[in-house]
């Protein structure tokens, strides 16, 4: 199994708030050595590594994880806390994932 | 599908009307439902039933709707003869929530941690059942946050582990004034709140009339900020690149 993680610089040139949060529990929690690549997607930049992944996996927001297994399609998460339930087989709190969801997807709101 | 092919049935459907898409969209997904807000996204629950009259429609019911909008979902469950799948929020969830901060907590902090319990939970819960879903989403909702939504998408946050949930929204490129000519020229019942000046309808806390030329994004949460956008990736530049 290939773990990639896709980070994202914004298009002023900052790093994205969410990723660095991302990042921080990654490094706290140890799981960051499960972690094979990380990417950047740079919002200035349509060629960097992370925008062409992004691109080729149709994701439209980031962070997120691509999970590559033999002969299995690409798995992507969008959700930092559903890929350590799924991925890594870690317990995580309900309520936090769906606190997470909420705050990353705000096409949700008017449903 | 593969992402690929997703992205050239997306410009297909981006060119068809809402109908159309529903009519892909029903005959492509056996187990498919719409989500009904208990709003003007009824003209979906009109179309859809035109074309399936027994298809799966639910509701999240957050314990917080006005009255009007029961009352209304009720209203379409008899017009439609349809059976509403009726969502509610897990009791210990809002107990805790509501326990610990009070029954306006969204008020303090904002309203995120509140509809993720009391819609997301649910919404979560009933989409693990579902290979494909349908919403009333719109461009012209909230031009932060809507600008850029696809007619059809993968939905990888709700997806069941390994698996893939296909997201479908009809109204994507179609306007409030749109909706609006559909709901007069083919007689849809509509929430009454409506004449009353709401133009976006969801909980009673979070939802309040507007006035002339404001935005209906002004109906909801109206003391957070209204365009956040942190975790998008530009669209153009993922769609421009090569």
């Amino acid at each position: 199994m290939k773990i990639t993680f896709v980070k994202k610089i914004l298009s002023d040139g900052s790093p994205c708030a969410k990723c660095a949060d991302v990042i921080g529990k990654l490094e706290s929690s140890g799981q960051m050595a499960r972690i094979d690549e990380v990417l950047v997607a740079d919002e200035r930049d349509p060629a960097s590594p992370g925008m062409q992944i992004a691109k080729r996996f149709n994701v439209d927001r980031a962070p997120f994880f691509v999970v590559e297994k033999a002969n299995e399609e690409p798995q992507i998460y969008t959700v930092y806390l559903k890929f350590v339930k799924e991925v890594l087989e870690q317990k995580t709190d309900e309520n936090e994932e769906l606190k997470e969801i909420m705050q990353n997807n705000s096409d949700l709101d008017f449903l | 599908m593969s992402s690929l092919n997703l992205l050239d049935l997306d410009n297909h459907l981006q060119t068809q009307t809402p109908q159309q898409i529903l009519q892909f969209a029903l005959k492509e997904f056996e187990n498919i439902a719409l989500s009904f807000s208990g709003a003007e996204d009824v003209v979906l629950v009109d179309m859809a039933t035109k074309i399936r009259p027994d298809v799966g429609v639910f509701c999240l019911d957050t314990g917080r709707l006005h009255a009007d909008t029961y009352q209304f979902i009720e209203k379409v469950r008899k017009h439609y003869n349809i059976k509403i799948d009726i969502l509610f929020p897990d009791a210990e969830a809002v107990r805790n929530l509501v326990s610990s901060k009070g029954l306006f907590s969204f008020y303090e902090d904002n309203h995120q941690e509140c509809c993720a319990i009391r819609k997301i939970g649910p919404l979560k819960k009933k989409l693990l059942t579902l290979d494909a879903w349908v919403t009333g989403q719109r461009k012209d909702q909230s031009p932060g946050t809507r600008a850029s939504i696809p007619v059809i998408q993968d939905d990888k946050v709700f997806a069941r582990p390994g698996e893939t949930l296909t997201k479908f929204n009809p109204l994507a490129n179609w306007t409030l004034q749109q909706v609006w000519n559909y709901i007069r020229a083919y007689e849809v019942p509509y929430n009454p709140l409506h004449d009353r000046g709401f133009i976006s309808i969801g909980c009673e806390p979070c939802t309040r009339p507007v006035g002339p030329g404001q935005h209906e994004r002004e109906g909801r949460w109206w003391w957070e900020e209204a365009t956040k956008k942190e975790c998008g990736l530009h669209a153009t530049n993922l769609k421009d690149s090569h």
